[in-house]
């Protein structure tokens, strides 16, 4: 499994300008070996919800499928791009698969509307049998001519469910042949997949590798995630993340975190709410920015951010001070 | 000089309000070249500030004693600011960037012996001591909120 985890390439897809993962693999991957939580986006198209209980796709933030990029354990694929370009490409044997794929799927709609036609009629049957048996146990004891209109009132009950299924039960036996000469019912496919190559095909970009995308807060976000803390959108409480020491099944947020630019003018009630809504949930707002001309001398400082590599990101934590 | 005039009353404003309304001592400004107004820097009548790592070692500590560790004040700073002005991240780090974690004379009153055994929390008065500027915000009904702003990443205290 190590060994398979470290040749992984994570397909990221871009589809609409949102980047989603797939493959339950690749999601249990990132969390567990890069700090990537993301979110799970996939609910039911016709009864869509808005809870906790939601499934594949993974959604990442561009700040996230940057990280994987740049740490080379993922790749961004632009879907439509590619789809288009696999649709195009098809050859004449892809067309001929593909009738012959739908033909399959026509003829498999046939056999599951004849079986469930077979199936009806096996019920109504043993209810018309039914029916009969309780009508004969019904009739004996009302053998004066007076009775007749309350037996007639019993079977005018049964006539409509009789008459409606009545002229089935004679060409049943006949039925069976006549689906033959009848045309395939007509299907219309809801997805694309059988026209596309294989799906081991697609573990490799068709298309040239997207542009990762490069978001203000990128660095940022990098700065946290390589320090072993994972984010989570940060709107529920006013920020850009939510930052927690470790995953999030496991701790509470530490913070809640803006991402600046170095001389962005942040106005003091800004610092002021955000801290007062941080302390209030047991948390510190964090800000941070990435270092501009980091090498310029005089601007090290105690190096206190600057551990990162290539672009050094200052951050400062507020909390209510209690006075 | 509007601007000074200005920075100047800001700066009284605090000072008194820390005086005479929080009961800090030893209440003194402190500028310096490359700050570009100055900052205040006292002593609060009881420990404003202990780091959650602080904490954990004073209860470890005061285990061992058996007895409670009495927590003297230390000298923090202060940075005046008005509600209407707006600070970049760049501001902020070169604030930080001109001050010693601990104000001046500061360090020489701290009974700083940590001689290994069970003193480990002494340490955080002394070089574990992190940079932390306490901020405040006036505003033009002269209401004065205090909120900690600390260099780098430091968790949040466990209140």
């Amino acid at each position: 499994m190590d060994a398979a985890s470290q040749e992984r390439r994570v397909r990221i897809s871009r589809i609409a300008g949102r980047y989603l993962v797939f493959d339950i693999d690749d999601v249990v991957y990132i969390r567990r070996h890069h700090g990537i939580c993301a979110v799970l986006t996939g609910t039911m198209p016709q009864n869509p919800t808005q809870n906790l209980f939601l499934s594949l796709p993974v959604e990442l933030q561009a700040d996230e499928a940057r990280l994987l990029v740049d740490k080379g354990v993922g790749y961004i694929a632009d879907e439509l791009a590619e789809h288009m370009a696999q649709l195009t490409a098809a050859d004449d044997s892809a067309r001929k698969a593909y009738l012959q794929h739908l033909k399959q799927q026509r003829r498999h709609a046939q056999q599951v509307l004849d079986e469930e036609r077979a199936k009806a009629q096996a019920m109504h049957l043993e209810k018309r049998k039914a029916a009969a048996a309780s009508k004969a146990k019904a009739l004996p004891p009302t053998s004066s001519s007076s009775e007749p209109s309350s037996s007639s009132s019993t079977t005018s009950t049964l006539e409509p469910e009789d008459s409606l299924f009545d002229p089935s039960p004679a060409p049943a036996a006949a039925a069976a042949p006549r689906p033959k000469q009848t045309p395939l019912p007509g299907i219309t496919p809801t997805t694309s997949t059988a026209l596309l190559p294989s799906a081991t095909a697609s573990s490799t970009p068709a298309v040239a590798d997207t542009p990762a995308p490069s978001p203000p807060s990128y660095p940022l976000y990098r700065y946290l995630n390589a320090r072993g803390y994972y984010t989570t959108p940060g709107l529920r409480f006013g920020g850009d993340f939510s930052v927690y020491p470790g995953d999030p099944f496991r701790y509470h947020a530490h913070y809640l975190a803006n991402s600046y630019g170095w001389h962005d003018e942040i106005p003091l009630l800004d610092l002021v709410t955000s801290g007062r809504l941080g302390t209030a949930v047991k948390k510190s707002f964090l800000f941070g920015a990435a270092v501009e001309g980091a090498s310029e001398p005089g601007g090290g400082g105690a190096g206190v951010g600057g551990g990162d590599g290539k672009a050094g990101v200052r951050v400062f934590c507020v909390e209510w001070a209690g006075m | 000089m509007a601007s000074l005039d200005h920075l100047a009353a800001l700066t009284k404003v605090v000072l008194n309000n820390l005086e005479y309304q929080h009961d800090w001592t030893a209440v003194q400004t402190y500028t310096a070249s490359n700050l570009t107004r100055p900052l205040v820097y006292g002593l609060p009548p009881k420990r404003l500030y202990v780091h959650p790592d602080e904490q954990i070692a004073i209860i470890k500590a005061e285990k061992a004693l058996g007895e409670r560790i009495p927590q003297e004040p230390e000298l923090e700073w202060v940075l005046p600011l008005h509600l209407s002005e707006k600070w970049s991240p760049a501001q902020f780090a070169a604030v930080f960037d001109a001050i010693e974690a601990i104000p001046p004379g500061g360090a020489d009153k701290v009974p700083f012996d940590a001689q290994g055994n069970g003193a480990e929390w002494k340490l955080w008065r002394g070089p574990k001591r992190g940079k932390r500027i306490l901020l405040a915000t006036v505003q033009d009904d002269s209401t004065i909120t205090y909120y900690w702003i600390h260099d780098g990443l430091v968790k949040p205290r466990q209140n």
